[in-house]
């Protein structure tokens, strides 16, 4: 019986616990193992011989030589620092707003403010470049009428035009996850607040936002992995705008490297870098929160 | 008494076995070599091919094929055009052992498919017994290493679209060479006109100017490849660019068949397009353009180089898991060479210019009432075909080199030169190869 016992939770879990392996665990060996393997050609296209062999960190020479791929680390970088406290502000007061005894209709706007996150990356970003294109963008057009000349896809505007997206996107998502939390704030904690005297601006600053602290540091983290992991709103975006390039973002990179250039094993170092430098990030912010809540 | 192997060892015995294999199975791409193997005899019952190609309504040419050839039925598959899409889905088909019969792929990609041992070798199914249907140049184009890896679909001749009346106006003719080009730019400048524009992020455009001017980059040898984009040839054509950018001869602003260029043709404010023969079909599109264009031959560079150049181009080739290599190239043939093929596939799918000279399609000939009633096809292109640089040679890293040219060409923008751009190029480009496992060198000037 107890025997019987000791599998079952195995039994239940080896249909996940197989596709995990398969789709998730595997591939990321794979790519790791991939990583470190070159391949040698002997004639115009190897047809007099095709050697792959172990390359130790060459790929990853390679990868960090390439002033490209470094640049777009570099950009995103610089776009989570602005967009990221950008977004959680936003979603911080929206949320807030909303779960405050005064709102009006709050499941009317929670869920209009939820809605871009059911819209997919790259239909969104089709829709804003109707207004981000010159000759189709109303916005354009009206600036032009009284004498300012906009230009969203130019080369010093166009990641914020991507930022712009990003955030109407995922504001509402994290909003979601901070009401959740601000949800399971237990009614004594307000009304002993009230009890005290103490105004909406103490109860949100000195009650709500220390509570929802865990539910910041989660969706920060989420945003942070995410910035790193840009993909489909610059790869649609640059069919609009000549200022994205092949490598644009570390994504774009990778794609580029692997899938126009068939350098999969390259490809495959530069995966695994970004997937350091989004772990790096991750780890270093955790830790800068939890110092401070010392 | 031996240690039990624990289940958790096991598992991860098996995980690494499973690891290696399936590196293994990842590390070597195209190790299987298709041109190695047996030649497969022609099959003898009934075989199905498939085709997969971005031209649209293609299916519509292969049922006049189906309907003649019972045995061999040809089914045609959609796939998003060129790196869209399509050659990664071809790519992926082919590292897991799969794919269609037949491909469209263009000619500068050729060499990429190669590359990873998923083209088959048509001379070892008779290719070269058609050779001489086709355009010489294409045909060296699609062959390497004494092999043929495609049959040439269409190609692109390049000749010089104008709008008449913007000529007109200052008193100019079409230019017969590129300094009279530049002077006639410089006359529609004092016109508030561009004559035309300079893509710094399409630089297949300033390929095919170079390959006019006699430049031949990559070429092979027995000890693998060697470059040269540094010669004259190619130093003529960026010195000239460099030139007519500073002195606001071209607009860099905007690229060919972009919205603002369609925007500029149809408001006079751009004169012209050295383009290649399919741009009929996207000048036909610039609005209130009928009647107002006409096309001349391209300039030349002096009396060096060619007469024209060509732009784009593609074959159908026959891709490495095919069972029917034989039939694939019969039916590839057909819809190349024959009479009924390219009219059908001119008329269904909007294909490029023929290439077989012999043929240019019934619809390409005489004269055309949206080109003022020029006949076109036949005065500019089908000579244009006889004028182009036979010698030039795609290499394996094309798109490659045009990433890393439009880079190092984007720098033009804060102060850079071409001249500078290519050489700089150049190097990254022999890197990019060295990378591949290729071996290149630097061509040596005699």
């Amino acid at each position: 019986m107890t025997k019987h016992l000791k599998y079952t939770p195995w039994v239940l879990m080896a249909p996940f616990l197989a596709l995990f392996l398969l789709t998730f665990i595997l591939p990321i060996l794979a790519a790791v193992g991939s990583s470190f393997t070159k391949v040698r050609r002997e004639g115009l296209f190897g047809e007099e011989g095709i050697v792959s062999e172990f390359a130790w960190f060459e790929n990853y020479a390679q990868a960090l030589a390439d002033g490209g791929f470094i640049a777009s680390i570099g950009r995103m970088v610089l776009f989570g620092l602005v967009q990221v406290p950008v977004m959680m502000l936003l979603a911080t007061v929206l949320a807030i707003l909303l779960e405050s005894a005064s709102a009006r209709w709050p499941g009317f706007f929670r869920a209009a403010y939820f809605l871009p996150y059911g819209i997919p990356g790259v239909i969104a970003t089709i829709l804003w470049s109707f207004l981000y294109v010159p000759g189709l963008s109303p916005i354009i057009d009206a600036a032009a009428v009284v004498g300012i000349e906009l230009n969203f896809l130019g080369p010093s505007t166009v990641l914020w035009s991507i930022a712009n997206i990003v955030t109407w996107t995922y504001t509402g998502y994290n909003m979601m996850i901070i009401i959740a939390q601000l949800k399971s704030i237990p009614g004594e904690l307000y009304e002993a607040a009230r009890v005290d005297g103490a105004s909406g601006w103490q109860v949100a600053w000195k009650i709500q936002l220390p509570l929802i602290r865990p539910a910041l540091v989660l969706t920060t983290v989420f945003s942070i992995i995410g910035t790193m992991q840009l993909f489909a709103e610059p790869q649609v975006l640059s069919t609009s705008s000549t200022a994205i390039d092949s490598q644009y973002t570390p994504n774009l990179s990778a794609y580029t490297t692997a899938f126009a250039y068939n350098a999969y094993n390259a490809a495959a170092a530069q995966a695994v870098l970004i997937a350091l430098a989004a772990f790096i990030l991750s780890f270093a912010f955790l830790r800068l929160t939890n110092r401070k809540s010392v | 008494m031996t240690a039990p192997v624990s289940r958790r060892q096991l598992l991860g015995y098996g995980l690494g076995a499973a690891v290696m294999a399936s590196i293994a199975g990842c590390a070597s791409p195209g190790s299987t070599a298709v041109n190695a193997a047996p030649t497969i005899p022609p099959a003898g019952g009934k075989v199905t091919l498939t085709y997969w190609s971005w031209l649209k309504n293609l299916q519509k040419v292969a049922d006049i094929w189906n309907a003649k050839n019972p045995n061999v039925q040809v089914e045609t598959v959609w796939i998003p055009a060129s790196n869209d899409g399509g050659y990664q889905k071809l790519f992926s088909a082919l590292a897991a052992h799969s794919g269609p019969d037949l491909a469209q792929i263009e000619m500068r990609k050729l060499p990429a498919f190669i590359l990873v041992n998923g083209l088959v070798d048509l001379s070892r199914y008779g290719a070269d017994d058609h050779a001489g249907r086709y355009d010489p140049t294409l045909w060296n184009q699609v062959s390497y290493n004494g092999g043929v890896f495609g049959i040439p679909q269409d190609s692109g001749p390049v000749g010089f679209f104008y709008q008449d009346e913007l000529l007109e106006q200052v008193g100019a003719e079409p230019p017969e060479t590129w300094d009279d080009w530049a002077a006639l730019a410089g006359e529609l400048r004092r016109a508030k006109a561009y004559l035309d524009c300079f893509p710094l992020s399409d630089p297949s455009i300033f390929t095919a100017y170079a390959t006019q001017s006699g430049a031949t980059w990559l070429k092979t040898h027995d000890d693998g490849w060697s470059i040269d984009m540094t010669g004259d040839a190619t130093m003529r054509v960026a010195r000239f660019f460099d030139n007519a950018i500073k002195k606001d001869l071209v607009t860099t602003a905007y690229e060919p068949f972009s919205p603002a260029w369609f925007s500029a043709a149809a408001n006079g404010k751009l004169a012209s397009i050295t383009s290649a023969s399919w741009a009929d079909a996207l000048i036909k599109g610039v609005s209130g353009a009928k009647g107002k264009w006409r096309v001349a031959d391209m300039p030349r560079w002096g009396n060096a180089g060619y007469g024209s150049t060509y732009m784009g181009g593609s074959t159908a080739a026959v891709l490495a898991n095919s069972q029917h290599p034989h039939e694939a190239l019969q039916f590839a043939t057909w819809m190349t060479t024959s009479q009924e093929g390219i009219n059908t596939l001119i008329e269904h799918c909007g294909i490029g210019w023929s290439p077989c000279p012999d043929i240019i399609g019934e619809s390409r000939k005489g004269p055309s009432e949206f080109f003022s009633g020029q006949s076109y096809n036949e005065e500019v292109f089908a000579p244009a075909v006889k004028q182009q640089n036979p010698d030039w040679t795609w290499g394996p890293l094309t798109q490659q080199t045009f990433n890393i040219l439009s880079d190092q060409f984007r720098k033009q923008a804060s102060g850079g030169t071409l001249v500078d751009a290519v050489a700089r190029a150049e190097g990254e480009i022999m890197t990019a190869f060295r990378q591949k496992g290729l071996s290149i060198r630097k061509a040596d000037h005699s």
